[in-house]
C-alpha cells in the first residue's frame, strides 16, 4: 500500500515544519507547501484512472461529454481553491483566504449555470 | 512518487538559516544576518516554484482546466 510512506514523509515534514517555524515562519510556510504538493504529486496518477473510468462509462450511457467535462472542472477548481486557501490560511492570512474562496465559488457559479438551464429546458419540454 | 529530498533539503536550509542568523546576529552584523535569511528564502523559493507549476499542470491535464 503506498498510504504508509506517504503519511510517514508527511509527519516527519511536519516535524520539520514545527521545527523551523519558532526562527523562520516563511520557510516554515513554504516547506508545508511542498509537503502539501509531494501529496497531491504522489496521488494525482489515481485521480486520471478514475477520470478515465468515469469518461468511458459516460460514453457508453450515451449521454454527452459536455456535463462531465464541467463536473470535472467544477471539481479541479474547487481543489486547487481549497489548496491555497488551506496554504494561505496557514500563513495566517484568513482574509486572504476567504477571497480566494470567494473567488471560486464565482468561477463554480459560472460554470454551473449552462448546466441548470439545460436542466430546465429539459422540464419545459416535458410540460405539455 | 517524486524525489522525497526536496523536503528534507527545505529543512536543511531553513534550520541552516536560522542558526547562521542567530551567530551572525551574536557578532553583531545584523544586517548579514537579514541578507543571509532572505537569500536562504530566495533559494527555497527556487526548488518550490517549479514544483508548484508542476502541480498546476498536472491539476490542468487531469481536470481539463483549461
Amino acid at each position: 500500500m503506498e498510504i504508509l510512506p506517504l503519511v510517514g514523509i508527511t509527519l516527519a515534514g511536519a516535524v520539520l515544519a514545527v521545527v523551523l517555524r519558532q526562527q523562520r515562519p516563511e520557510l516554515a510556510m513554504l516547506l508545508s507547501l511542498t509537503i502539501a504538493v509531494f501529496i497531491f504529486l504522489s496521488v494525482v496518477g489515481r485521480i486520471g484512472a478514475v477520470v478515465q473510468v468515469l469518461r468511458d462509462l459516460v460514453e457508453r450511457a450515451g449521454v454527452s461529454m459536455f456535463y462531465l467535462g464541467t463536473i470535472l472542472k467544477i471539481v479541479g477548481i474547487a481543489y486547487i481553491a481549497d489548496f491555497g486557501a488551506q496554504i494561505s490560511r496557514d500563513a495566517g492570512e484568513g482574509a486572504v483566504a476567504a477571497k480566494i474562496e470567494f473567488a471560486a465559488k464565482i468561477m463554480i457559479l459560472v460554470l454551473a449555470v449552462p448546466v441548470v438551464v439545460a436542466v430546465l429546458e429539459a422540464v419545459l419540454k416535458l410540460v405539455p | 512518487m517524486i524525489n522525497v529530498d526536496i523536503i528534507f533539503k527545505i529543512a536543511g536550509v531553513g534550520i541552516l538559516i536560522a542558526v547562521l542568523h542567530m551567530v551572525l546576529k551574536e557578532a553583531g552584523k545584523e544586517t548579514m544576518a537579514e541578507m543571509a535569511t532572505i537569500a536562504g528564502v530566495a533559494v527555497v523559493l527556487f526548488w518550490v516554484v517549479p514544483l508548484l507549476a508542476r502541480l498546476f499542470e498536472q491539476v490542468k491535464t487531469v481536470f481539463r482546466l483549461f
